[in-house]
């Protein structure tokens, strides 16, 4: 397999990952690990509509997902990964998805979470998945909203908790 | 430029400013609309047209999409026309001071990303004070609530106009004893490199491979034919 | 209660008050307020007193999608608010509808307007600009602004005809494909204006057109640098230092 992105997106494909990662990175595929969309027709065949066809795309529950990059078949293949959210990406990479580096994009405020950027909002679970991310199984967690953002590594973010965020 | 005119120029960054976000979004706030349009106001449209152009692509390829805030390329563009104008016309103008202007113009905007993040932290208190009506059964200050945002955008524009211009004057006037002649031989030179940078800005930002490929053939087409002719 | 189809004076003012979506654009929920605010007309013909609270309950939480395509989505909602009015069975609630819509539809929005049709106005009206025409700004409005307009009258009006039936029939214009075949179009537009404008100041300085040979590797490597987050800032002032510094040794 080979995954040019992993990231962590609650928006999973929308205008900031297909405008200006795919290019970035020259994904040739999208593939959304989502349990939850994997089970709504509609959704799936909204967020497919999305993409230009050029790019494959592949919607799928995560062990799904998993299992679909363990197939040889996308060796040449320039993946792109989304998780909707830390828990998912963690789950992803215990079952084998392969992946360096975890982009965090956006996670969106909700109640019981603590906003670290303006994009960025952790509440103690994430926080939890993240840190056995990074210690059990070695991946780099960088916050970069945009390639043209940035990057910063999660760890700085949870120093401060205000949104004095500079996305220049 | 007397009061009426500075007066004009602000009233002009503030509607192109909140066209960039909170409203219209019909490509007023471009740099090569704002920039003329300012010029034929202020009294410099040569140069209003040649800050547009050199302006104009340099951050085209920085989208507004999600929570991503682009450089204020607007208030960069209106703020290099207005110090055009307040030099009067009559000794210098030309490309050379559109350039001066407009070099000193483009880090004094970076000051734009700041106002429009603080207006867009300031909606958020609008957003708690909708949740206290919504819950209180008061549907109809919706509307009053939602407007406020325009006017927090507005203050953000005409913050990072006046940044542009108060800092930037006093700048030109130092500078510009120096910098003009210097300018004056590589202008045209120097106006060919900033669009060439913008263009390259956008094929970076685009999928390459195909993309380089197009502008390359697209290139040497165009410059055959210009040859030739 | 009255007949709960919105007439068509409602309708314009719901695309007037579209025209304001981002007013209160704030990082917590992004476009929520503005979207209310346009469908209000809307919620406060079709709904009364509780039942209307609860309809601004439910369209009170985040939401964002392309300004351009909210049009659509916010006539699909008022069209399954009508039919939710009347009683009629729907499989899915217009809330439900928002949250499922709003992240594919910006995706397409961002492609087709700020990543096509932008780039490609801007492209055209640069040509005029270098001829020194003041029609410059007046090509750029107008190119980018027809589709625009378009895309928010005709998509508020034929998503709330449509209702559901709005999803088939935006699936059916393709709009990722047509914003990569834009997207083309603009990279050879910039890559004539490149030349152009090379063949001018070349002309000016009386140097042969053959020359812009060398622009292209400059403009490719530049382009490499912006890649690798190299800022336009610093290309902007590098060029001028060196542009200065050569002018000063030629003399």
């Amino acid at each position: 397999m080979n995954i040019v992105l992993a990231r962590v997106d609650n928006r999973l494909i929308h205008g900031q990952v297909l405008e200006a990662w795919v290019p970035h990175v020259h994904a040739d595929c999208i593939m959304v690990a989502n349990d939850r969309i994997a089970e709504v027709p509609l959704q799936k065949a909204l967020m497919e509509a999305a993409v230009p066809s050029e790019i494959k795309v592949v919607i799928g529950s995560v062990e799904m997902i998993a299992g679909e990059l363990s197939n040889p078949g996308w060796e040449n293949s320039r993946i792109l990964l989304l998780f909707e959210t830390s828990y998912d990406a963690l789950v992803g990479h215990r079952i084998g998805m392969q992946f360096a580096e975890l982009n965090l994009g956006n996670m969106h405020a909700e109640t019981g979470k603590v906003r670290f950027s303006c994009t960025i909002a952790l509440g103690e679970e994430d926080i939890k998945n993240l840190a056995s991310l990074e210690s059990e199984e070695g991946v780099s967690i960088v916050c970069k909203c945009i390639p043209a953002d940035r990057g910063r590594p999660w760890r700085k973010l949870l120093g401060k908790d205000d949104t004095v965020d500079g996305s220049s | 430029m007397g009061v009426p005119e500075v007066c004009l120029a602000g009233m002009m960054a503030v509607v192109a400013g909140l066209d960039r976000t909170a409203m219209l979004q019909v490509m007023v706030s471009r740099p090569l609309v704002v920039a003329p349009v300012a010029g034929l106001l202020l009294g410099c449209p040569e140069e209003g047209l040649q800050i547009g152009l050199m302006c104009e692509l340099l951050w085209l390829g920085r989208l507004p999409i999600g929570a991503a805030i682009p450089p204020d390329d607007t208030q960069v563009a209106i703020g290099a026309t207005t110090l055009v104008a307040m030099q009067g016309s009559a000794d210098v103008g030309g490309l050379p001071l559109a350039l001066l202007c407009l070099l000193v113009a483009i880090p004094l905007g970076k000051t734009g990303q700041i106002f429009d993040l603080k207006a867009r932290q300031w909606n958020g208190r609008l957003q708690q004070r909708w949740d206290v009506c919504l819950d209180a059964g008061d549907l109809g200050s919706l509307e009053k609530i939602h407007l406020r945002g325009v006017l927090n955008f507005a203050l953000a524009s005409i913050g990072t106009f006046l940044v542009v211009v108060l800092v930037g004057s006093p700048l030109v006037e130092m500078v510009k004893g120096v910098l003009l002649p210097m300018l004056q031989p590589v202008a045209g030179w120097l106006r060919l490199s900033l669009v060439a940078i913008g263009v390259a800005g956008i094929v970076g930002s685009l999928n390459v491979g195909r993309t380089l490929t197009l502008f390359c053939a697209s290139f040497l087409t165009g410059l055959m034919v210009l040859w030739l002719l | 209660m009255a007949d709960s189809t919105l007439t068509y004076g409602t309708l314009r003012r719901i695309m007037a008050r579209t025209l304001l979506l981002q007013a209160s654009w704030n990082f917590e929920r992004l476009q929520n307020l503005g979207a209310l605010f346009a469908l209000a007309p809307g919620l406060r013909k079709i709904y009364r007193g509780e039942e209307l609270k609860e309809a601004f309950h439910r369209y009170s939480s985040y939401f964002n999608t392309h300004p351009f395509l909210a049009s659509p989505v916010i006539g699909m909602i008022l069209a399954l608010e009508r039919e939710r009015k009347e009683k009629k069975a729907i499989d899915v609630g217009g809330d439900e509808l928002r949250k499922m819509v709003m992240a594919p539809y910006a995706a397409m929005g961002d492609a087709l307007f700020w990543g096509g049709m932008r780039p490609l106005a801007a492209g055209a009206a640069l040509l005029v600009a270098v001829k020194g025409s003041f029609w410059a700004p007046v090509v750029l409005l107008t190119i980018f602004n027809l589709p625009h307009v378009w895309f928010r009258w005709v998509g508020l009006r034929l998503g709330y005809r449509l209702g559901l039936g709005m999803l088939p029939r935006i699936q059916k214009w393709r709009i990722p494909d047509l914003a990569v075949r834009i997207k083309e179009t603009t990279i050879v537009l910039l890559g004539g204006a490149c030349a152009y404008l090379f063949a001018i100041t070349a002309r000016q300085d009386e140097v042969a057109t053959g020359w812009g040979l060398l622009l292209l590797p400059v403009i490719v490597f530049m382009s490499y640098l912006t890649r690798k987050g190299f800022s336009i800032l610093a290309l902007v002032f590098c060029s001028a230092a060196f542009w200065v510094l050569a002018g000063v040794l030629m003399k």
